[in-house]
């Protein structure tokens, strides 16, 4: 058991390296490849807490997100947004990429010190999860403030996303219903926002964010 | 049982609406299924009162005081959206009832989300539940797709998501501190019974995300900026729904798990309550001084109420029956000024307040529409905000929190000259606009939405008193 604990530890590690790399990629698609190897790691971790549990319950946490995370959700965007996302431009982005880094890796460090403190006597595995879900969840919030595009923005929205199941499955546990709601409510705001940002790329004729910046107390034009 | 059937009739209405295939059928339908709703929840809200009924299906579904005030104040708002819808929405999609019969099933399926918030049991599911709703509004946000139209939904999208998954992790944490005390069900009243035995670190750490994250989508200050643009650029109908009702129901979930906040020893969530509330309320009446767009308006208003639900918070037991109390006259009273808006968009077709003049003589109803909403959102008497505006002013005094009452009261001031300065101009004068005629269902959905405003601006009736009284202590 130990041997499963020691290997969430390293599943772990490289989730919150994808997360990183999900955050600084410049390329659309790689954002998105980064975000499924995200995901797929998201469902080792719990795979691996199913083992340690003894929990099915897990396990069918487990098959959700590899149907929402993996299949459905990549597959939302690839239909609704394919031209977007082949587009060969650079994400823009207000901070550059090592500043960024930096910020990032501070994040990492503080989630641990907010994490430390909750967790007392119990179990490393614990720890892990919900350290590095509480670092995934600032980063994507970070990522998200700091960008200015909008298919790059749903992808930080869904890391987020990961980031929080990162640390729930391995604090608690729903029934399969409340699981399957959420999986399915996933797949719902991925599906709405990315028909927005269609329709706004159809209308505006861009998908950059920084554009819209219309409303506000100026006096109108 | 009743409850099922409240989210179920405008489920039914929007089936139906898109069946039918022509106008008249979808609003026909979306209409009576507003008034079915409204007549089920004042039904349920009556259960409630006498101690019968409440639970549907122990650990799923059911409602307490709190929720049943939400359900009358979603049904009651829903309902004159919906007449309010007959009379707006051809007047801005007259070229494609396509895009009508869209609108009204878009409609029925976001007051169908918003019942089903108040009915869940679960935390989670209530989450889920919050997502939907904001899911379900981002097409009536964007609905005319201008440009400042799509602008405002992808701020409303990004923020209030980016909010509740946020809260989400919160509510993760207070689970965990169930399972670590070996409680299985995951419902409102485990989480306030265990609260006590959770660890505090915990516990304070969820607070905090929560307030962040659905502070985000409820639009308090400094996340706060979403929420002008979204409630200005929707069809006005949407915006009454929004500022009425949907960031009081995000507020509903802050509300449900506040006994487990305060259950926490050596924890105090009543002075965050005080120091959030009292920035967003005093943010917003300085940000209203500055609006140049009589819907935006009505939206920082928004902003300054919710600052003054969370406040009251702070404010003791008696703060907690002015926050329940607010948050019904506050719902009422919004809705009725964005009809009031709206109706002079209709007569004028600008939301520019320097542009409109004269507005009494070109356009007297969308006028007296106009100042009635102001005044009473501003809390002038005998509007219903002013006597729930009185009872926070008594529980501020109660509670001895008198920088708090000196502050609330400036800031209250403030507001207060702002929304009649802004809107006063827009009345007197030369007609800057030629003589303009309301659609008749929108001339109706006021004189209807005015009655709640004026009757509790002079009394409560005692079921509603009891009601609000068992609402309030279900806070503590």
């Amino acid at each position: 058991m130990a041997a499963v604990a020691s290997l969430n530890t390293v599943v772990g590690t490289l989730f919150i390296l994808m997360t990183f790399l999900l955050m600084v990629s410049r390329q659309i698609q790689s954002v998105l490849r980064a975000f499924v190897g995200q995901s797929l790691l998201l469902v080792l971790s719990t795979l691996l807490l199913a083992l340690l549990h003894h929990s099915a319950q897990l396990a069918i946490v487990a098959l959700i997100t590899v149907a929402a995370k993996v299949i459905v959700i990549p597959g939302v965007l690839t239909r609704t947004l394919g031209q977007e996302l082949r587009a060969r431009r650079e994400i823009e982005s207000v901070v550059n990429v090592p500043v960024s880094l930096l910020l990032m890796l501070g994040a990492t460090v503080l989630a641990f010190f907010l994490a430390a403190p909750l967790l007392g006597p119990h179990a490393a595995e614990a720890q892990v999860n919900l350290a590095l879900g509480l670092a995934a969840l600032l980063i994507g919030v970070y990522t998200l403030v700091i960008r200015r595009e909008a298919v790059a923005q749903v992808l930080s929205l869904m890391a987020i996303d990961n980031g929080v199941f990162f640390a729930g499955v391995a604090i608690t546990t729903s029934s399969a219903i409340v699981e399957a709601a959420a999986g399915l409510e996933g797949v719902m705001v991925v599906l709405v926002v990315a028909i927005l940002t269609r329709t706004i790329a159809q209308n505006l004729g861009s998908t950059q964010v920084s554009s819209l910046q219309q409303l506000g107390e100026e006096v109108p034009r | 049982m009743i409850l099922w059937a409240i989210p179920a009739a405008p489920l039914a209405a929007a089936a139906i609406g898109l069946a039918v295939k022509n106008v008249v059928g979808a609003k026909v339908s979306t209409l009576l299924a507003a008034l079915a709703a409204f007549a089920l929840s004042l039904a349920a809200a009556s259960d409630v009162t006498r101690h019968v009924g409440g639970v549907l299906l122990p650990g799923w579904i059911g409602v307490n005081a709190l929720a049943a005030v939400m359900l009358v104040l979603q049904s009651f708002v829903g309902l004159t959206a919906a007449a309010y819808s007959w009379g707006y929405i051809p007047h801005i999609a007259a070229e494609s009832p396509a895009r009508q019969r869209q609108y009204f099933a878009n409609l029925n399926l976001f007051q169908a989300s918003l019942f089903v918030v108040p009915l869940l049991l679960q935390p989670v599911l209530t989450w889920v539940a919050i997502e939907l709703t904001t899911v379900l509004s981002i097409f009536l946000v964007s609905f005319s797709n201008s440009r400042e139209a799509l602008e405002a939904a992808w701020k409303y999208a990004v923020i209030t998501i980016m909010g509740a998954t946020v809260a989400a992790f919160g509510i993760f944490l207070l689970l965990w501190g169930l399972t670590r005390s070996h409680v299985a069900t995951q419902t409102w009243s485990a989480l306030i019974r265990t609260a006590p035995h959770m660890p505090a670190g915990a516990v304070e750490l969820a607070f905090v995300l929560i307030l962040v994250g659905f502070g985000a989508k409820v639009g308090l200050v400094p996340m706060h900026t979403w929420l002008p643009d979204a409630h200005s650029q929707a069809p006005t109908p949407v915006c009454a729904l929004l500022s009425g009702v949907e960031v009081s129901t995000v507020l509903y979930v802050i509300l449900r798990l506040w006994p487990v906040f305060m259950a926490v020893r050596g924890f105090s969530p009543e002075s965050w309550a005080l120091v959030v509330g009292l920035v967003s309320v005093g943010t917003a009446a300085f940000l209203l001084l500055q609006v140049h767009d009589y819907k935006r308006l009505f939206a920082f208003s928004t902003v300054e109420h919710m600052g003054i639900l969370l406040l009251c918070l702070g404010l003791g037991p008696l703060g907690a029956l002015a926050c329940v109390y607010q948050l019904m006259t506050h719902g009422l009273t919004k809705s009725l000024a964005f009809y009031g808006s709206g109706s002079v968009l209709v007569a004028t077709g600008t939301r520019t307040i320097a542009d409109v003049r004269g507005l009494l003589r070109s356009a007297p109803v969308a006028a007296a529409a106009l100042l009635v909403g102001a005044l009473a959102i501003a809390g002038a008497p005998p509007f219903a905000v002013f006597l729930s505006e009185l009872t926070i002013f008594r529980a501020a005094a109660a509670a001895q929190d008198y920088v708090v009452l000196a502050l609330l009261l400036v800031f209250l001031g403030i507001a207060f000259l702002g929304i009649l300065r802004r809107t006063g101009g827009m009345l007197f004068g030369q007609p800057s606009h030629p003589p303009a005629r309301l659609p008749r269902a929108m001339t109706a959905t006021m004189a209807v939405g005015i009655i709640p405003v004026l009757v509790l601006g002079v009394y409560l009736p005692l079921p509603l008193y009891h009601l609000l009284g068992m609402a309030a202590r279900s806070l503590r």
